[in-house]
């Protein structure tokens, strides 16, 4: 056991591990050429991948509509377009600033003889015709 | 006669890596290939992941080489990625391997441990020793994932405590916990 190995295990203990990792079959050995092919496949893929990308961000075209895009989510974050007003909710508005009407309604109910003050105006004439 | 760049330290070639030289990480791959495999397939139980793991590991290197400090051996850096890989493998794996094993299972009543491939040639002689590696090697799959890796990086790679710390980011002491819920996992399946 070296210094650095502090662990407070016994030696039957690290040999049951031992044991236990040792009594797996051992893993099937691949072909290490085919191997390292494919992982420099893969690498060469993801290294095309990132100069591609790198190549799109490097555009002007792209970074100026990455750069519009941007100013349109931030200036309608900040100011959202006002919407059309609901017509309803202003009908409803109008009414319910005129609902003081409701206190005079003793005379607009009597608004209906106004109907007759051309005749009320001109009872006179009609009294003294009559006279 | 030494080859120079077979010379080269785990570190150095890090560092060239970084500044994108092919031929040093072609030398590292050579290098950890065959310890860096068998540590996934000690985790993850299947060739394929055990491959695909792996080379994603490597790729992984030559993407973070620039970040590698080396205040640390590089062996357990890399150990810390390849396990990271593995443990998110597992993760990811987890819902479909759960709906295979649920299929699997409609078909044949045997356990994972039986289904494995025989451990070696199992004369009558060595029937007993056969049945207890069995039994201690379904005590090491019944483990934790990260309980596993550190059994395996402590027995398997000989790591010390500190570095498998390092590698699983955890404490030392929840290291020796793992080590020692492993042990008195592999003692209670050997008791008779």
């Amino acid at each position: 056991m070296t210094a650095e190995r502090r662990d407070d295990l016994t030696d039957a203990e690290r040999d049951l591990l031992a044991r236990a990792v040792a009594a797996s079959a051992p893993p099937p050995e691949p072909r290490w050429g085919e191997y390292r092919a494919e992982l420099r496949a893969r690498l060469e893929t993801r290294r095309s991948i990132g100069r591609r990308l790198g190549r799109w961000w490097a555009r002007p075209a792209p970074i100026a509509l990455s750069l519009g895009l941007a100013t349109a989510l931030l200036l309608f974050t900040l100011h959202p377009v006002e919407r059309r007003p609901d017509l309803a909710a202003l009908d409803e508005a109008m009414l319910g600033a005129r609902l003081d009407l409701l206190e005079h309604y003793h005379v607009v109910e009597r608004l209906d003889l106004l109907e007759n003050f051309e005749v009320i105006r001109r009872l006179d004439d009609v009294v003294s015709r009559e006279g | 006669m030494t080859d120079d760049r077979e010379a080269t330290s785990d570190e150095t070639l890090c560092r060239r890596i970084a500044a994108r030289d092919d031929t040093a990480f072609d030398v590292l791959v050579t290098r950890y290939q065959a310890r860096a495999y068998r540590l996934a397939w000690s985790l993850l139980r299947d060739a394929e992941d055990a491959r695909d793991a792996s080379q994603e590991a490597f790729i992984r290197v030559w993407a973070a080489a620039e970040r590698f400090r080396g205040d640390a051996r590089f062996s357990t850096w890399f150990y810390r990625i390849l396990v990271n890989v593995c443990l998110d493998h597992k993760r990811r794996g987890r819902w479909w391997t759960r709906l295979i094993a649920r299929d699997s299972d409609r078909d044949s009543d045997e356990s994972l441990v039986e289904r494995q491939p025989a451990i070696g040639p199992d004369p009558g002689d060595h029937a007993t020793e056969a049945q207890t590696m069995t039994r201690l090697w379904k005590a090491v799959h019944q483990l934790s994932a990260q309980q596993r890796a550190a059994v395996i990086l402590y027995a398997q790679e000989h790591l010390s405590t500190a570095e498998i710390a390092d590698v699983l980011n955890v404490a030392e002491p929840t290291v020796r916990v793992h080590l020692h819920r492993a042990v008195a996992a592999l003692r209670k399946e050997l008791a008779p």
